[in-house]
């Protein structure tokens, strides 16, 4: 964020229920705060590590030497607690919180007219400005009612860079309704404009001038009810007109948006996908920028369910027999297949990624070319997928994994319902449709939770190397309980456990269930269901297969190629492409 | 259910002999209390630890404390089930833990739904998600009372009419009629029993409180569940009498913020019955007494609710929480503080560091510990305990300095006067 010119009477504020037109009557410059911290030191230090990305963020912003007024509203624990800390600080000139009632009748807009008197002097005396219904009511937005074809972001606070990233992977317009996005005031009434009286008008009027209004307590009187009688956000009790929100005219997709440590959203995100009949896509960030990469893979997909991804498919046009290359550049490893014109495998290949994602996909692609005796000019169509799809220039387009994964799982396992994929960084699950296309796709959040590199870092705890962690919990004889899926948890539990000489077996067989706890968590939120096929690294360790297979009451199927089921299905789908059956 | 009633049973028959007898009535009234609630789901009302009860409790129907579930399944063992389950529903884990415990019991229908819930707004967000998650599921009636953070006589008034209109909800949904003269005397015991409350911290300087972290919470539920019941007055006059008679303690002194995690072993290690070292007050038995008298009386019994269900420590800004915890290490001339950090609880965890600063600041040696005072899979307590020990013994070890340049100081003015040491 610029800093302003005038900072010492710009006034930022965090919550959409925040009088930003009332301050502006009285000539501040009000400004949402979209700021995104860069680094979490000084929350983690004045506050605590657990608490919510936006939280942090506006205390790291508070400290910063070109902001000087904000107004806070009791909005939610963390913000009560925001406030707390930035006034024992004494960092801002100007720091308020207006007390939000929780309910919305008669009484509460009484209550918030009297916080609105009580800023209103607060804020007068702070700024020696008086204040002005001309310039209150020129700074209200017309709210615009929308129609048109778009995605709408719903949830927690939208950090600017998710919004970033949304407008820059989905086709449509974004839409964001957020709890911070969705401010819209009513338009206020003509009348509240009039200007009061001259003096001499008043001489020759009847009428007593202790009838005449105060234009500040005029303007309260309208603008209390309409501040807090806006669509509410979850922190108010009643929620029930939040529902329109989902299904609204035009609405094509939703992305639900939740913040790791604020719980609000997680219950509505709970109760719109039992009933939504909208696609839903849920994302969960920690409010830094850094989720940036994943989200992107995730909002492609949802992109290509919306409006289809046969747009993103550019073939090149070749005489002779057709050969398609799908390359899977994954966290772990870079896997390739070339499928001839029937779709069969010709070659494949599969090496670790390393440092440079480029630099072994160019590798993967010349072995997998040397072995299927081919050159670069003799492949109709390149498809790249997986994390560092990105990097390969010399692909003709891109597919993410997730639509990629589930046509290489239905070449791996015809007739399969559920793809549960857990990679070296991710863990995903996607529901497939009777054809075979993706109905439904969840991912893990940011952190390595539940993934390979997880189990990978838990092996090497127990100083043990993979192969045999993958085995040795299968003799497993006492139920040993992981509760933490955070790896720095987890570490310290299997710690502690080893040092209460729990056998090494249980140990692994209580990560391995605690790593099927959380896929069977993941699989419930898109209503999988068997036959069940896992893909990805984690397919190998039979261990984790044995345990998910056990949470979810179903036997888990494998195939030895599951590895390069992303590349198979990018092969597959150039190929279809190249068919002109994407469209089907 | 058999366990609780067990527990009930040995509480009230075999209760623990080491314990003063002020502590072996409040562990039967907490027993008692969750028990009853839970055996008779027809006339319980669902509602949380900072609710006000005499309303139910004039009414003849019994308060089930969403906090009192989460340790008392935790009591039993029960919780990993229960959070599990919550989980599976889609509850985040980043949610407080008795708050998951309590959806998990309900949404599995372990327990039956009472046929009302009535929460407040204090002390945080989970009391605005889970008893209108609840009341959504079940098409269970809710009230919910919005409490303003800052004390003045129109906010008073406010928290007061929205009590009147619960009563009248109660009254109603029961099909009981408010005895109004009940009700106000009942307050006039919520005020007297407070006001012993309070006069027992200064009794408890020096002296052995014989407690641990699970009964500092069975005093915090009784203090809540059953103020205003003329048993729960009788305890608090018992306990001014234990403390009155208890043995000397020359040990460290701590004065505990928030839930404490009374299943864990490491920690029980340190500071549970220990003559070296003891919890002389929590917070959570102290957060509604008031140092400074009342401005309102039982005569208009809404009203002294709403104060002090406004003035409670937990509600409002998080300095008012400092505040009295140093009023607590004052008057129990406590060596320390230690604000325990519940998983999920983020009114405590965001102004963590800020109690430890203002309680430094007044002399008070603190520690922030993390951990869950109700998920024992989530705090093995084994770091913990290492941080508590190594915090404990600092506090020995200053007490030990302390004490020592006392000793000097008074013989070098006993040599002043000519006196020999």
């Amino acid at each position: 964020m610029a800093p302003s010119e005038n900072t010492e009477l710009t006034v930022y504020y965090p919550c959409k229920y925040v009088p930003a037109e009332l301050l502006a009557g009285f000539g501040a410059r009000v400004e949402a705060v979209s700021f995104e911290a860069e680094s979490f030191e000084d929350a983690d230090r004045l506050a605590h590590p657990n608490l919510c990305g936006f939280g942090k963020s506006l205390i790291s912003f508070a400290l910063r030497d070109d902001v000087h007024a904000l107004v806070l509203t009791t909005c939610c624990d963390v913000m009560r607690r925001v406030y707390d800390v930035l006034s024992e600080e004494r960092c801002l000139d100007f720091l308020w919180i207006i007390d939000l009632p929780h309910l919305q009748g008669p009484r509460e807009v009484a209550r918030l007219r009297r916080e609105l008197e009580r800023l209103a002097r607060g804020w007068k005396a702070h700024s020696g400005t008086e204040f002005d219904v001309g310039r209150a009511l020129a700074s209200f937005k017309p709210p615009t009612l929308r129609h048109d074809a778009r995605v709408t972001l719903l949830g927690a606070h939208g950090p600017g860079s998710l919004l970033e990233v949304a407008e820059a992977s989905l086709s449509l317009p974004v839409e964001n309704l957020t709890c911070t996005g969705g401010r819209f005031l009513p338009t206020p009434p003509p009348q509240l404009g009039r200007s009061p009286r001259e003096a001499a008008c008043e001489e020759a009027c009847d009428a007593h001038p202790a009838d005449e209004a105060d234009p500040l307590e005029a303007f309260l009187d309208w603008y209390a009810p309409a501040l807090l009688h806006q669509t509410p956000c979850m922190r108010m009790n009643d929620v029930s007109s939040r529902t329109g929100q989902i299904g609204a005219t035009g609405q094509a997709g939703v992305v639900y948006h939740t913040m790791k440590f604020c719980d609000y959203y997680g219950f509505e995100y709970l109760e719109a996908q039992r009933s939504s009949s909208i696609p839903i896509l849920k994302v969960e960030t920690d409010g830094t920028r850094q989720s940036a990469g994943q989200l992107r893979t995730r909002l492609q997909a949802f992109d290509e369910t919306l409006v289809g991804m046969n747009d993103t498919i550019r073939a090149r046009v070749s005489s002779g027999p057709v050969y398609v290359m799908g390359v899977d550049s994954g966290s772990t490893s870079t896997d390739a297949v070339i499928v001839d014109g029937a779709g069969k495998i010709v070659a494949t290949q599969i090496i670790p990624t390393g440092a440079k994602a480029t630099r072994s996909a160019h590798r993967v692609m010349e072995l997998v070319l040397a072995k299927a005796g081919l050159k670069r000019e003799d492949i109709t169509l390149c498809v790249a997928t997986g994390y560092g799809r990105d990097a390969i220039q010399d692909a003709d387009t891109q597919i993410t994994e997730i639509t990629c994964h589930a046509r290489g799982a239905r070449a791996l396992a015809p007739g399969v319902a559920t793809i549960i994929d857990i990679g070296g960084q991710d863990s995903k699950v996607i529901k497939l449709g009777e054809a075979g296309e993706v109905e439904n796709f969840v991912m893990n959040d940011k952190c390595a939770a539940g993934t390979g590199r997880f189990l990978e870092m838990m092996a090497n705890t127990l100083e043990m190397d993979l192969e045999r962690f993958c085995t040795e919990g299968l003799s497993w004889k006492k139920d040993v309980k992981i509760s933490s899926m955070c790896t720095v948890f987890a570490e310290s539990e299997v710690v502690s456990l080893v040092a209460d000489d729990t056998a090494v077996p249980d140990i692994i067989h209580g990560l391995d269930m605690a790593v099927a706890a959380k896929v069977s968590a993941l699989a419930k939120r898109v209503k999988a269901s068997a036959p069940y096929l896992m893909t990805g690294g984690v397919a190998k360790n039979e261990g984790v297969v044995t345990a998910i297979g056990q949470v979810l009451g179903s036997p888990i199927q494998t195939s030895g190629d599951s590895q390069l089921c992303g590349a198979l299905g990018a092969a597959l789908l150039g190929l279809e492409a190249l068919r002109g059956e994407a469209a089907a | 259910m058999k366990a609780f009633q067990i527990k009930r049973a040995l509480s009230e028959y075999l209760p623990d002999a080491w314990m003063h007898e002020s502590s072996q009535q409040a562990q039967l009234l907490a027993v008692s209390a969750i028990t009853g609630a839970l055996e008779h789901p027809e006339e319980s009302v669902l509602t949380s630890i900072f609710m006000p009860n005499e309303i139910f409790h004039a009414l003849g129907l019994r308060p089930l404390i969403a906090e009192a579930v989460g340790d008392f399944i935790a009591g039993a063992h029960a919780e990993a089930g229960c959070i599990s389950f919550a989980e599976r529903e889609g509850i985040p884990n980043t949610y407080c833990s008795y708050h998951r415990v309590l959806l998990g019991t309900l949404l599995s229908n372990i327990f039956e739904m009472p046929k009302l819930i009535a929460n407040c707004s204090v002390a945080c967000d989970a009391n605005n998600l889970t008893f209108r998650t609840l009341s959504a599921r079940f098409g269970t009636d809710q009230v919910y009372i919005d409490v303003p953070m800052g004390y003045d006589e129109e906010g008073c008034a406010y928290v007061a009419d929205q009590l009147r209109e619960l009563a009248r909800a109660a009254s109603e949904i029961y099909g009981r009629r408010l005895d109004e003269d009940l009700l106000r005397k009942k307050v006039a015991c919520s005020i007297r029993t407070l006001d012993l409350v309070a006069r027992s911290l200064r009794l408890r300087a020096g002296r052995f409180v014989k407690n641990n972290m699970g009964l500092e919470m069975q005093y915090g539920l009784a203090l809540h569940v059953l103020l205003g019941e003329p048993e729960t007055e009788r305890m608090a006059r018992t306990m001014v009498r234990d403390y009155l008679t208890a043995e000397p303690f020359d040990g460290v002194n701590v004065v505990w913020s928030a839930a404490a995690p009374f299943f864990c072993v490491p920690l029980q290690r340190l500071i549970d019955v220990n003559t070296d070292q003891q919890i002389v007050a929590s917070d959570m038995c102290f957060d509604q007494v008031s140092f400074s008298g009342w401005e309102h009386d039982a005569s208009d019994p809404y009203l002294a609710m709403a104060e002090r269900l406004i003035k409670n420590s937990y509600n409002g800004p998080g300095q008012r929480r400092a505040d009295r915890l140093i009023e607590l290490c004052e008057q129990t001339s406590a060596d320390g503080a230690i604000i325990f950090c519940h998983w999920g609880c983020k009114e405590t965890l965001g102004v963590s560091q800020l109690l430890v600063r203002e309680l430094e600041r007044s002399g008070y040696p603190a520690i922030a510990l993390d951990g869950d005072g109700c998920d024992r899979a989530n705090f093995p307590g084994g770091q913990a305990a290492t941080r508590m020990g190594a915090f404990l013994e600092m506090l020995h070890a200053k007490k030990d300095a302390r004490e020592a340049a006392e000793a000097e100081a008074l013989a070098a003015e006993l040599e002043g006067l000519g006196v020999e040491s």
